[in-house]
Parts: structure tokens; C-alpha cells; sequence
């Protein structure tokens, strides 16, 4: 599970509880002019995830870490899908983060709505 | 910035206008876009950044390749009643209006970029049909309510069940279309499928509208 807060100008992801373990990662901060946009997208995690390095994947269970798909690098931090969502980045290290959220739609709104008037 | 791609991306623009035509947004997943579009998730949230990002691509592209020429065709109607026919011309059962109706009723209120689109494309549309007004200077809001006449027939048109134009008439059974103006002739032959069911009620509405405002001189919009 992950927190997805907007401090100013940045994007802050703080992964939270046991997960920081898994993904061997406490939080992410991304400048919101790095940040393409948000979609709640449960289906991703049917999709091939790519290879796991380093991190910890059991599939239908838990993907956390990062990964590396079609030349990507790509952040995952998903144990139940149907609260998973999609940030699209630039210029950064990963390519996008697939993060499970509480509220997926309030998530993704706050996001789109920060980068659209920022 | 010259990167290879490996799908077209104004096919898949004008598919996904296509698809938010006829699904509500929040409707259409993520999955829906990857199985319609034929482009693999990875790449479209490459190309696009989000679902809202394509969404956006989708409804700019529709209001420059296919409202902005439906207006025009519209303005070079010979005569009012043309005009109507035109705005509400249908083909397979579509219309361009129907992703503005969908985005003016779904996203416009709660996304500026939306609705910063849906007025282009009204204004652009009431501006040609002011000038299609006969007589120098209409009664104001005439243009205004015509437009708006003319979306609401249009969302009258896609709730009829006769607009699917799917399940044909039975052989001696009573007529399917009922909802014909009383008035007007019965202008489309059952189980052709190729006329719009709203042409005859949308002329008349025009012819209507436009007289009732020239000889009031009232202003209903405001």
C-alpha cells in the first residue's frame, strides 16, 4: 500500500507498513512537471511485469520493487489489484510506478488535477 | 520527438473518440482501451500518460477532423432546414455530436480542459448557424437555443430504440418507428436503415424556432 501526497511543486509516494520491506523502498519523491499523469488500472497486474530486480514478487500475492520491461524500469507496489493505479513519469528513473492506493479514483483526480492547473 | 512508435497514433486517437462516443468514460478501463485500440499498455501509457491524456488527445482530434467540418458543412446548408439535416446527419448509427454530448454531460463539468473543448465546438456551431438566420438581425438566443435544440434531438435520436436500426420489422406487424411526428410524413421506410429518424421533427423544429423568436423577439437562453 502506498500514500500519494502533493507537497508544493513535488510528488511524494511514502510506501507504508511491512510493504517497504518488500520493495526495499520507503518513499519516492518526483517533481510534478516529471509526472505525465494517473489511471486506476486493476487490469495491469495481468500484464508481464518483466524481471524482477531487485525486489519481491509472488505472483497473485504481492509485487513490489522494481522491474524492468521492454527496456523500462518500472516501480511496483501492488498486493490487491483492484486498487492499483498507473503514474506515468519523464525523465526520471522509472518510467512509471504501479502503486496500490486506498482510494484509487480520489488518487488519480488529485493527480490530474495538479499537474493540469499547475 | 522521432521515436519509433510501432502503431499509428491518429488510428488510435480516432478509435478511442470512437469508444468515449459511446461509453461513459469511467466506464471505459484501461482494459477496453488496450483490447479496442489494439496498442499494448506500455506504449499507450508512453505515448499518452494516462487515460485522461488520451481522452484529451481524443476529444481535440474529434473537434478538428470532425466537428469543425460538420460546421462548416452545416454553414453551407442551403437553407435552415438543410442546416438542421445536416447537424444531425447520422452515419451508422453515430454522429460527431454524440463524444461532445457525452463529454459536456460527463467530463466538462469536473475538468476545465474538457470543457474549454465542448465550447469550442458550441461556439463554433452557434456563430454558423447566427449566420444561417434569415433576416438581418435575429432575436438574440435564437442561434443559442437552435444549437441546443438541435443537441437535444440529437440525444433523443441515440435513446430511441429505433436508432440502433438492429432488429427489423416483422413481416405484417404494426410499424416499429411509433415516435414519428404527427404532423410530418413518415420519412423513413422500415428496415432500411440508412435515414435518420430525426430529420423531418429537426427541420421542423428549426422552421419553428426560428419563427417563434422572429415574431417575439424573445430571448429564452438567459
Amino acid at each position: 500500500m502506498a500514500r500519494v501526497q502533493i507537497d508544493g511543486d513535488t510528488l511524494t509516494v511514502v510506501i507504508e507498513g511491512l510493504d517497504k520491506l518488500w520493495a526495499l523502498k520507503s518513499s519516492l519523491s518526483i517533481p510534478l512537471s516529471n509526472v505525465r499523469g494517473a489511471t486506476a488500472d486493476p487490469g495491469i497486474v495481468m500484464e508481464s511485469k518483466g524481471i524482477r530486480a531487485p525486489g519481491t514478487h509472488l505472483p497473485g500475492v504481492i509485487t513490489a520493487g522494481t522491474f524492468h520491461v521492454d527496456g523500462e524500469r518500472v516501480f511496483w507496489d501492488v498486493q490487491n489489484a483492484a486498487k492499483a493505479i498507473v503514474i506515468q513519469l519523464a525523465d526520471e528513473r522509472y518510467a512509471r510506478l504501479v502503486v496500490q492506493v486506498d482510494d484509487p479514483r480520489a488518487t488519480v483526480a488529485l493527480i490530474e488535477n495538479a499537474i493540469t492547473h499547475a | 520527438m522521432g521515436r519509433p512508435r510501432g502503431f499509428d497514433e491518429t488510428e488510435v486517437v480516432r478509435a478511442a473518440a470512437a469508444l468515449f462516443a459511446r461509453q461513459a468514460y469511467d466506464g471505459v478501463s484501461v482494459d477496453d482501451l488496450v483490447a479496442h485500440l489494439g496498442v499494448h499498455r506500455n506504449s499507450l501509457y508512453k505515448t499518452f500518460g494516462s487515460k485522461r491524456g488520451l481522452y484529451m488527445a481524443a476529444l481535440r482530434w474529434h473537434v478538428d477532423n470532425e466537428l469543425l467540418p460538420l460546421v462548416t458543412a452545416v454553414g453551407e446548408a442551403p437553407d435552415l432546414p438543410g442546416a438542421a439535416r445536416r447537424a444531425l446527419a447520422a452515419r451508422d448509427g453515430g454522429s460527431p455530436l454524440d463524444l461532445l454530448l457525452m463529454a459536456a454531460a460527463e467530463r466538462a463539468p469536473v475538468d476545465p480542459e474538457v470543457a474549454a473543448q465542448v465550447a469550442r465546438a458550441l461556439n463554433a456551431l452557434e456563430e454558423t448557424l447566427a449566420n444561417r438566420l434569415p433576416g438581418g438581425s435575429p432575436a438574440p438566443g435564437l442561434a443559442h437555443a437552435l444549437t441546443s435544440a438541435l443537441l437535444g434531438l440529437r440525444l433523443r435520436a441515440r435513446t430511441s430504440p429505433q436508432d440502433a436500426g438492429t432488429a427489423g420489422p416483422e413481416p405484417g406487424a404494426a410499424p416499429s418507428r411509433t415516435a414519428t411526428s404527427p404532423s410530418g410524413p413518415d420519412t423513413v421506410p422500415s428496415g432500411t436503415g440508412t435515414a435518420s429518424p430525426g430529420f423531418v421533427d429537426a427541420e421542423q423544429a428549426a422552421v419553428v424556432l426560428a419563427s417563434y423568436f422572429n415574431s417575439t423577439n424573445t430571448d429564452i437562453s438567459r
